[in-house]
């Protein structure tokens, strides 16, 4: 399977004997340029035009973070799979007002749906998490009556509020509690690796994205604006509990991220080097990681999985089968 | 799918299938690369390696494992190549 590469040093990115070549001062590293679908930049990179000619070819995106580790935007080559028929069917769907509720509304009781089931996985293990999901369910009965996409918002961030209280029971850390969710800055550690591994998630289902014919300026729960993709981030809400939520309970619960792996900054907390790339590699794991896929009857990885849901959506579009959100049977 | 690969090339060629090997699977040692690979790529690949080497002087092996999960790793002195997901 194709892998994900992550640079943190600082060097020059380039093409080399038709493969991909960073070199730093201390010397060449190759990366196989045919085993590679996307590449998450951390560092101080140079490139030129003959890299991104090259990335093109290869379908490679690059996706770009700042020094404090937010996502500043992404080198997304030419489409490779260009359908104007497919944006035309995106566009109807987004400008016809009950078409574009009716998929919002399957990615807020997809979101719900996994979220419960994560609440779920921690009441069986003795955490008492009863009220929140009683609480959750009661909240999204209203998910039928809303008549339009802010007030699924609305709904949807009441859920959310509910859950993330909930972090406190699942985590149960003294350095490690939800308080309220903060961000840009976020203002406490948790806040903090809620943040970045979300970003996560945003890159890979956009890197996804990009390998059908969809196209993630059109998204449908996230108003479509001049400034940024937003299909990317209807289809993560379905998958930030499952992938993003379960990877920072594990690395919280069982103490591998630390408070050393932080630091104050911009007003607010952030993680250092060492916690991001801690994070990125246990969510890389949890991305190639698979599980039994009931319907297709054979093993998929989480990162496949974000890829069916996608051509589920397409199927959507065009007419051959309804949209059913993704829930995890776990 | 897992997969090692070693070859033997007389000079001449030795370049030309370093770098076709580069483009691939990770260098970790001289002559020896691994790696994961799908199917189609390693087919790929095989084909380009056909079209560079001359098959009465020069030898490619290359070991296929369906998954790492029988495999252990271990490396004795210099770390010449690693393969790493955070460089």
């Amino acid at each position: 399977m194709k892998r994900s590469i992550y640079i943190f040093s600082d060097g020059e990115l380039k093409r080399k004997d038709k493969t991909l070549c960073f070199e730093t001062k201390e010397g060449k590293k190759y990366i196989p340029v045919e085993n590679t679908h996307e590449i998450l930049i951390f560092g101080e990179v140079t490139i030129n035009k003959r890299l991104l000619e090259f990335l093109t070819e290869s379908e490679i995106i690059l996706h770009f973070f700042n020094y404090y580790g937010y996502y500043v935007g992404s080198f997304y080559p030419r489409e490779h799979l260009n359908s104007g028929y497919m944006i035309l069917k995106q566009a109807e769907h987004y400008l016809d007002h009950k078409k574009r509720l009716n998929l919002a509304e399957n990615f807020v009781s997809g979101a719900i749906e996994n979220i419960k089931r994560v609440l779920i996985y921690y009441a069986n293990r003795g955490k008492p998490l009863n009220e929140t999901i009683d609480k959750i369910n009661s909240i999204a009965l209203s998910i039928k009556d809303c008549e339009s996409t802010e007030e699924l918002m609305a709904v949807e961030g009441n859920i959310r509020d509910e859950y993330y209280q909930a972090f406190d029971i699942i985590l149960d850390s003294e350095h490690f509690v939800f308080e309220a969710r903060t961000k840009r800055p976020p203002k406490n550690r948790l806040n903090a690796l809620i943040s970045f591994a979300n970003s996560l998630v945003y890159t890979t289902v956009l890197s996804e994205i990009y390998h059908t014919h969809l196209d993630p300026r059109i998204g449908y729960l996230h108003t479509t604006n001049f400034r940024r993709f937003t299909l990317n981030l209807d289809v993560a809400e379905i998958f930030k509990p499952i992938i993003a939520d379960r990877v920072i309970f594990n690395l919280v619960n069982k103490s591998i991220i630390k408070p050393n792996h932080f630091e104050k900054k911009l007003d607010g907390i952030v993680l250092n080097d060492k916690g991001k790339q801690l994070l990125i590699q246990h969510m890389d794991e949890r991305l190639r990681s698979t599980i039994q896929h009931k319907r297709i009857g054979r093993h998929v990885s989480y990162r496949q999985l974000i890829r069916l849901e996608l051509y589920k959506i397409q199927k959507h579009l065009i007419g051959e089968e309804e949209y059913r959100p993704f829930q995890s049977g776990w | 799918m897992k997969v090692i690969l070693v070859y033997d090339i007389n000079e001449k060629r030795v370049t030309k299938v370093l770098k076709t090997c580069r483009k691939y699977l990770n260098w970790v040692q001289n002559s020896v690369f691994e790696g994961e690979i799908s199917e189609a790529k390693l087919v790929k690949l095989k084909m380009e390696l056909k079209k560079i080497i001359h098959e009465d002087e020069d030898s490619v092996i290359i070991y296929t494992f369906r998954s790492a999960w029988y495999t252990n790793r271990e490396t004795i002195g210099v770390k010449k190549g690693v393969q790493e997901l955070i460089i």
